[in-house]
């Protein structure tokens, strides 16, 4: 097969943000929308929810864990069988689920089993539009993370309509039979191969080598900060809200206004992300300290329109801040290690968002209210803006798509001695 | 000698008297002024159902409904109770008409009670109260007081038994599970819960297979049917009795047993359907690549072009990538 020296930036490469937006739609928006079942799942079993809500805290773990384990197999068997095998585990999970007699074995079924699906498919996903694209990176990425957004207002009344219908039993198989899209989506990944490609070893060498690259590890670490603060709006406004005084139904109805909000950033920041010259990690930098100000904001805001505008602001830029996470990454590492680097911050990062509720509801208990939690949130994001602004060429003129392939002849060039290399690359 | 027995006699008399005495003085102010506008009852003689309002055994309820010469509706107000108690409902009217020409009725449902409830006025304000102890199921119903001047004005005490709360919804399960149906009622205490199925208009109790049905609740105000190993005929209709000392209340619950075969349905048609879109999308693929190999006969052509393009990739990196090393030192 006939190596290509840039991506095509379309052509086929719409495809694959079409399988993205939907696998987005099929993993975070079942896991988004997965609460519908906690009523019904605290009936069955005469459980407390607390109990219940480890399923999905189970299934993102070990989504989020086991995206290098994705990452790897698909750097050494290509994205479409690995993502279509994780399609496949998704499926069964649920379908086993449904058969449960008790929640040990909805732990094991959905949160382990569809949680390793759920592994194997959205990091492979992601990094393969980053493949496909390159002037266009942005808008892509922000195109197909819409998919999250829209099935969380989709899935919410289907799931409701199919316990009304089916029962909880039922409806899980038929969420198994919806999960299976993940196959079909998997299949339009059609493997690409890039010219940096061939520099790189094989998964190993590449999670090594990666763990090594400085420029990396910094963009890890301000990830890591960027998503203890991230989720915590999400959890904690509803319950801030109410504090205030809001009753239940209005306070539900901001949060769907700030997520549609959320949908307009993700593509416009796409968008603008391709638009601006320059690295794409200044715009992140940008979306993020706005973010971290608003969320910090969220305390002082007494008044309803207050609130309403910085749940609108705080929408925009949380979700223009997702599709230019993903562009950053293969500015830095190279196209050849996309996959593994995904998958490998993926892992990491996740273990901001396991520490950052635990946080927020923690000080919420010591202070009495959230001024603390949002504060605190808002300066992790803070922290992560300031992390960002040591990356590379962060304050540079050049475009990213010159960057990009020397960064990889760069890699071995730190190692050993620069002249005779640079007549063997050639 | 009989001055001392004589003064012994005067204080025991005074004592005798003395607490006679202090309610005549607490009696003096309202004596003078009529009313006290705070109570209006302290001069109405105490009766002997306020004695039993007192007891331990039962709680006393006031309730109170007030009427103005210009309401135009009937008022009502409903009362729940679900042990017996003793009683006291107030009416009051508000008008600007003479009092002493109302006429004053307490009626239970549409039979007129005795005449010997209490009545009192203040300002242009008319009090009328009515004492009962309900104690069975027959004492409950409707008590309404009327106001007769030009119109009839009517205040209505409606007592009820608590309500039970189930599940608006069907409760659906399927065959081989097990499932549990709730009822519960709040503030309440039921001296008995039963539970009947029905097919039509028979109720069967429920409860005579020891295995499958288990009944059991946790609370007195709530009752829980287990049903286990369900069947397809365990579907219909549920009825769970509730036993007051004043009477019954029941609430239906439907219960709905599927077989797996009714999700399994559209599941294997969606697999179906996934399946044929991955078969398409391959055949597809493979289509188009088979239209591109004919002229891949030209590879060597594509490589020279790959080779060019390196080339002028190589001239281009080399100002940075020296530049670059610098920094990349760290």
């Amino acid at each position: 097969m006939a190596r290509r020296a840039e991506p095509p930036d379309g052509g086929w490469g719409w495809m694959v943000v079409l399988s993205a937006f939907f696998q987005s739609a099929l993993v975070f928006g079942v896991l988004r929308s997965f609460g519908v079942f906690f009523v019904e799942f605290v009936a069955a079993f005469e459980e407390q929810a607390a109990r219940v809500s480890w399923i999905v805290s189970i299934g993102i773990a070990v989504q989020q864990f086991g995206s290098p384990v994705g990452s790897a197999l698909s750097t050494k068997f290509g994205p479409r069988p690995v993502v279509m095998t994780g399609g496949i585990l998704a499926a069964l999970g649920m379908l086993l689920a449904s058969f449960a007699t008790s929640l040990t074995h909805l732990y094991l079924s959905i949160g382990l089993l569809s949680g390793c699906g759920w592994a194997l498919t959205f990091a492979p996903t992601m990094a393969c539009v980053s493949c496909y694209f390159s002037r266009r990176r942005s808008l892509a990425t922000g195109l197909a993370l819409t998919g999250v957004g829209l099935s969380s207002f989709a899935f919410s009344p289907l799931f409701q309509w199919l316990l009304s219908y089916y029962a909880w039993r039922g409806a899980l198989i038929l969420v198994s039979a919806l999960s299976l899209h993940l196959v079909a989506c998997g299949a339009l990944l059609r493997p690409l191969f890039l010219a940096d490609d061939t520099a790189v070893g094989g998964p190993g060498a590449q999670l090594n080598s990666l763990l090594h690259h400085g420029p990396f590890l910094r963009y890890t670490v301000a990830l890591t900060l960027i998503n203890t603060g991230y989720f915590i709006p999400y959890i904690h406004l509803v319950a801030h809200l109410q504090d205030l005084g809001w009753d239940p139904l209005p306070a539900a109805f901001l949060l769907s206004v700030a997520a549609i909000s959320d949908l307009v950033g993700r593509v416009a920041s796409g968008w603008l992300g391709d638009a601006v010259p320059g690295p794409v990690a200044r715009l992140l930098m940008l979306w993020n300290t706005l973010t971290g100000v608003f969320l910090a904001l969220f305390p002082v805001a007494q008044s309803s329109t207050a609130l309403v505008a910085l749940a609108v602001a705080y929408g925009f830029t949380s979700g223009a801040l997702t599709p230019v996470v993903f562009s950053v990454l293969p500015e830095l590492v190279g196209t050849g290690r996309i996959y593994c680097g995904l998958g490998l911050l993926q892992m990491i990062e996740s273990l901001g968002g396991l520490l950052g509720a635990p946080l927020s509801g923690y000080l919420r208990d010591v202070t009495g209210n959230y001024t603390a939690s949002f504060v605190v949130a808002g300066a992790f994001l803070l922290a992560g803006s300031g992390v960002l602004i040591t990356l590379p060429h962060f304050f540079s003129c050049f475009s990213a798509t010159i960057s990009r392939p020397q960064d990889l002849v760069t890699e071995p060039l730190e190692t050993k001695v620069p002249l005779p290399n640079e007549k063997q690359e050639d | 000698m009989r001055a001392l027995l004589g003064l012994r006699g005067l204080r025991g008399l005074t004592l005798a008297l003395l607490p006679f005495l202090c309610l005549l003085v607490a009696a003096l102010p309202s004596l003078a002024d009529g009313e006290d506008p705070d109570s209006p009852f302290t001069t109405l003689p105490v009766q002997e159902d306020d004695m039993m309002a007192i007891d331990s055994n039962h709680s006393l309820e006031i309730h109170n409904i007030s009427l103005t010469e210009y309401s135009t509706m009937p008022i009502e107000k409903n009362i729940t109770l679900d042990r017996p108690s003793a009683v006291k409902l107030i009416c009051e009217l508000t008008t600007s008409g003479d009092l002493n020409s109302v006429n004053v009725t307490w009626k239970k449902g549409d039979d007129v009670l005795e005449n010997n409830y209490p009545t009192s006025a203040t300002g242009n304000i008319l009090y009328t109260q009515y004492l009962l102890t309900i104690s069975n199921s027959k004492q409950m119903g409707s008590y309404s007081c009327l106001f007769q001047e030009e119109k009839v004005l009517r205040g209505t005490f409606n007592f009820k038994v608590p309500e039970l709360h189930g599940k608006n919804k069907p409760l659906i399960s399927y065959v081989g599970d097990s499932t549990v149906l709730t009822c519960k009622c709040e503030d309440c205490f039921p001296l008995n819960w039963t539970w009947y199925s029905s097919n039509g208009s028979v109720q069967v109790p429920v409860g005579s297979q020891q295995n499958k049905h288990v009944v059991n609740g946790t609370h007195a105000n709530e009752t829980r049917l287990r049903i286990t190993q369900l069947l397809e005929e365990d579907g219909g209709s549920y009825w769970c009795h509730a036993l007051f000392q004043l009477g019954e209340s029941e609430e239906h619950i439907e219960l709905v047993v599927l077989s797996y075969l009714v999700p399994l349905k559209p599941f294997l048609a969606i697999v179906a359907e996934v399946v044929l879109l991955v078969t398409i999308i391959l055949l597809c693929e493979k289509y188009t690549q088979k239209k591109q190999q004919p002229l891949d006969g030209g590879k060597e052509f594509e490589q020279i072009e790959q080779l060019k393009s390196d080339d002028t990739n190589g001239v281009e990196n080399n100002a940075p990538r020296l530049r670059k090393t610098e920094p990349a030192g760290q």
